[in-house]
């Protein structure tokens, strides 16, 4: 007999202990990066902070449903937006006006009032555009927006992975990177005029 | 004065962020590249796009969890396995 050996039972399966072991190993070291994308989520530390923590408790209880070998980091950042999303709409249900909920015709007036992007000549703007700058006009965007421009400009995710994240199509995808982009762009180049870091006059042509 | 760009160019800056993105086929990214290379407003706008990127980038991923957090984390790890041994 040659038949080949069934890989799954080639080896002796893992023990509950070994797979804890792999799980503090493995998705620990994504404990910075989570940590970064919940502050932009939540917008403030605290709440950032009990995310995470909830996250990291979620994927730990159903770390032997994530197949080995497949995207570990996709799969800890489908979690901790799910429970994002969950904690997110819990808290929508409480009075509260942190300015989170914006209307679409907010968002639309937004849109047509975006000004003219910067230009190379005004690039040396944004070597004296401060990190506050770009995290105020992150936290400006509409959740949606900031969850996919975050996916897309900082975590470096690919359209389809960004798209499995956020339990969308790919069009939906690229449509609130493509308004969430348009925006913050916006944004920093007004932030950049409003502050004269673009000389005066660049502008004007 | 409002930019009037030829359809070449607006074709190209539609197509600009999934360029970057690197969501384009080979063949679509060539040739948003040619035109780059013999497009200087266009080239402009993508290095005003790449700059904006990394400073993006930059400035979120600075993130450190507290170490209170990271605490936290490993404490709800290792309360489910308690080993005492006898001294």
């Amino acid at each position: 007999m040659n038949l080949p050996a069934n890989p799954t039972l080639a080896e002796a399966p893992e023990t509950e202990a070994e797979r804890n072991a792999r799980f503090e190993r493995d998705a620990l070291g994504y404990l910075d990066q989570l940590y970064g994308a919940a502050l932009r989520m939540t917008r403030n530390p605290a709440d950032a902070e009990d995310l995470v923590q909830e996250t990291f408790a979620k994927a730990y209880a159903s770390f032997a449903q994530f197949t080995p070998g497949t995207n570990l980091k996709a799969w800890l950042y489908r979690i901790l937006t799910n429970t994002f999303i969950n904690s997110y709409r819990k808290k929508q249900r409480q009075p509260q006006s942190s300015g989170a909920e914006v209307e679409d015709w907010q968002l639309a007036r937004a849109e047509s009032h975006t000004s003219a992007g910067l230009r190379s000549a005004e690039m040396e703007a944004l070597d004296r555009m401060p990190d506050s700058a770009v995290t105020d006009a992150m936290n400006e965007l509409a959740p949606d927006f900031r969850l996919a421009v975050y996916l897309a400009d900082v975590e470096g995710f690919a359209y389809k992975e960004i798209a499995e994240i956020m339990g969308t199509p790919i069009g939906t995808v690229m449509s609130r990177l493509n308004r969430g982009r348009n925006q913050l762009r916006a944004k920093l180049a007004d932030f950049a005029r409003e502050h004269g870091l673009v000389p005066s006059g660049a502008d004007d042509d | 004065m409002t930019e009037r760009l030829p359809d070449d160019c607006s074709e190209v800056l539609d197509h600009l962020y999934a360029f970057h993105d690197h969501e384009l086929s080979a063949e679509e990214a060539d040739q948003i590249r040619q035109h780059l290379m013999a497009c200087e407003p266009c080239l402009d706008r993508f290095q005003v796009e790449d700059a904006l990127r990394t400073l993006i980038r930059k400035c979120c991923s600075q993130a450190r969890a507290p170490e209170s957090l990271r605490v936290r984390v490993t404490a709800s790890f290792s309360r489910t396995v308690i080993i005492t041994e006898p001294e």
